[in-house]
């Protein structure tokens, strides 16, 4: 079944009077379950289109169909994981992993299990009671996912939460992350700059034109689960990709340098 | 834990510091004070020892008119300043609802934050005459805008990223508003309310010089009327500790707290 849909979906943002097309009509089917993997040049809209999808950005044209009904705003059925983090300064690292159910209602015994499951995940329970400045940026990085997760979304929108990781903990999510879509059926859309990252988790792979954003290709990868990062089979979609890829990041540097 | 301990230990050895600190400025000032006053370049009456400041101090305490004097002005500041924080605050919140509005009253009230505070008096006494209500009128115009201002920009300038997280997890409305928006921009509301504390300060002593009968600023030109000077200073000191006292010991202790909770007292 159709899980969500991008049709057609045009965004330009205003760049001191001058308009800046970030995305070029974007088509995209997401089924009921899939892992979908978005790699492409820095800057090219990979964000943005997180963002369109998450209803917080409107698009100039196109829709959103979520279990075929258009959506315009945002919800607690579309989570994101901000490149940025976007945690609250003025509450505990728990109280962060706890805002979105709270608000959903859910008493708090509840609230408890479920943030202290996530927290253990990340390996963040001894620093439960810490505020945010006290965190590293990769610890900032767990707080966000384990919020994101505890959210139990219909889909789940990552915008590189592995990119501020040591490599150790990176693989251990990566395992992680599959374990939980595979127990979940979650459906996720998991934006990254590093291709054996898209590889192990996707399981359909989407390569970005260098902006304004067009999908340029995408990858089918059908390959044994839990994936792990040093697997030998996984090298040739690797290559594939970082061929697709490697034109669209050399156009983006002669965009800049001229 | 030890880290706690630690970070506690240092803040209280920060504070005798500090008292410490003033001691010894007082007891410098005190000192040289008292060597000018023995050069004898000024008549007593206008420059008196630190000696006859301390008899006037407890000449008033005992004539019940200090303690009154402080009890009348701070229970008008109170009030006044409650009610400008309570209007200015709506009306900051009006102005984001209302974006062109906002525009407008932001550009005017910049300008009224600047204007003395002592030129509402004639005003104030012409419209709402000599008395009490005249006073809180002077304090509350000359804070009020320095609360409204804030409020707008403390919003305004929330980083978006805090908001759209709150939205993306279905915060919306009042929900929002109460447990994102406000917190967000406690930091700097709480400065715009240190600059309207001070503001209204100003304002309460000027406007009680001039159109009050009892209060501090009353007791101030009592002393000058009298040509008491020991009474002028005291009534100086008193204002001065009051001042520093709400300073520190309220407005700077609540904004040392939410910067330390926000990280934001990281500067090395
Ligand atoms: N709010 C905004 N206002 C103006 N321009 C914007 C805004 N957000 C993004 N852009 C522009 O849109 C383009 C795409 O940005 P986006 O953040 O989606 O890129 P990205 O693919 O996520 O890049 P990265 O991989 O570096 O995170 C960029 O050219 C950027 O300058
Ligand atoms: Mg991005």
């Amino acid at each position: 079944m159709t899980k969500l849909q991008a049709k057609n979906i045009v965004k330009h943002f205003d760049h001191n009077g001058n308009s800046v097309l970030a995305l070029d009509g974007i088509n995209l089917n997401v089924e009921e379950g899939d892992f979908i993997c978005i790699v492409g040049p820095s800057g090219c809209g990979k964000s943005t289109f997180l963002n369109v999808v998450a209803g917080l950005e409107k698009p100039n044209s196109g829709e959103i169909l979520l279990n075929g009904k258009p959506i315009s705003t945002p919800g607690p059925d579309r989570i994101m994981v901000f490149q940025e983090g976007a945690l609250f300064p003025w509450l505990k690292v728990i109280d962060n992993v706890e805002f979105g159910l709270k608000m959903a209602g859910i008493p708090k015994g509840e609230r408890r299990q479920i943030s202290e499951r996530y927290l253990d995940m990340m390996q963040l329970t001894k620093f439960a009671d810490s505020y945010i400045y006290q965190l590293s940026t990769g610890m900032k990085q767990r707080v966000a996912i384990a919020r994101a997760l505890a959210m139990d979304p219909e889909i789940l929108l990552m915008d590189e939460p592995f990119a501020a990781l040591d490599s150790q903990t990176r693989d251990l999510l990566l395992v992680e992350l599959q374990l939980i879509w595979e127990r979940t059926k979650k459906t996720i859309i998991f934006v990254t700059h590093n291709i054996s990252e898209s590889v192990i988790l996707g399981n359909r792979v989407v390569v970005f034109k260098n902006r304004p954003a067009k999908i340029k290709k995408e990858f089918v990868i059908d390959y044994r689960r839990p994936r792990l990062a040093e697997d030998e089979n996984l090298q040739k979609y690797y290559h594939q990709i970082l061929e697709e890829l490697k034109s669209e990041v050399m156009a983006r540097i002669k965009d800049e340098n001229q | 834990m030890s880290e706690k301990i630690i970070s506690e230990k240092k803040t209280s050895y920060g504070s005798l510091d500090d008292v410490a600190n003033t001691a010894l400025f007082m007891a410098v000032f005190i000192g040289v004070w008292q060597i000018v006053f023995m050069l004898g370049i000024w008549p007593k009456i206008s420059l008196p020892s630190p000696y006859m400041v301390a008899e006037s101090f407890v000449k008033i305490i005992w004539n019940h008119s200090l303690p009154v004097s402080i009890g009348v002005t701070l229970a008008r500041l109170v009030a006044a300043f409650v009610i400008s924080i309570a209007l200015g605050t709506l009306i900051g919140l009006v102005m984001i609802k209302f974006k062109g509005f906002g525009k407008m009253l932001s550009s005017f009230s910049a300008g009224l934050l600047s204007f003395p505070s002592i030129a509402w008096v004639p005003f104030s006494i012409l419209l709402i005459g000599f008395n009490d209500f005249g006073i809180l009128f002077v304090v509350i115009m000359s804070s009020i805008f320095s609360i409204m201002i804030s409020t707008y920009s403390s919003i305004r300038n929330i980083p978006p990223i805090y908001l759209d997280a709150a939205k993306n997890m279905g915060a919306k409305g009042f929900y929002l508003f109460r447990h994102v928006t406000i917190p967000a921009a406690t930091p700097s509301l709480i400065i715009g309310i240190r600059q309207a504390w001070s503001f209204a300060w100003h304002a309460i002593i000027g406007a009680e010089i001039l159109m009050s009968i009892v209060g501090l600023g009353h007791i101030l030109s009592v002393g000058r009327d009298f040509l008491d000077m020991g009474q002028v200073i005291a009534s100086m000191i008193t204002i001065f500790a009051i001042g520093l006292l709400v300073d520190r010991l309220l407005l700077f202790k609540l904004d040392e707290r939410v910067r330390r909770k926000w990280g934001l007292d990281q500067h090395r």
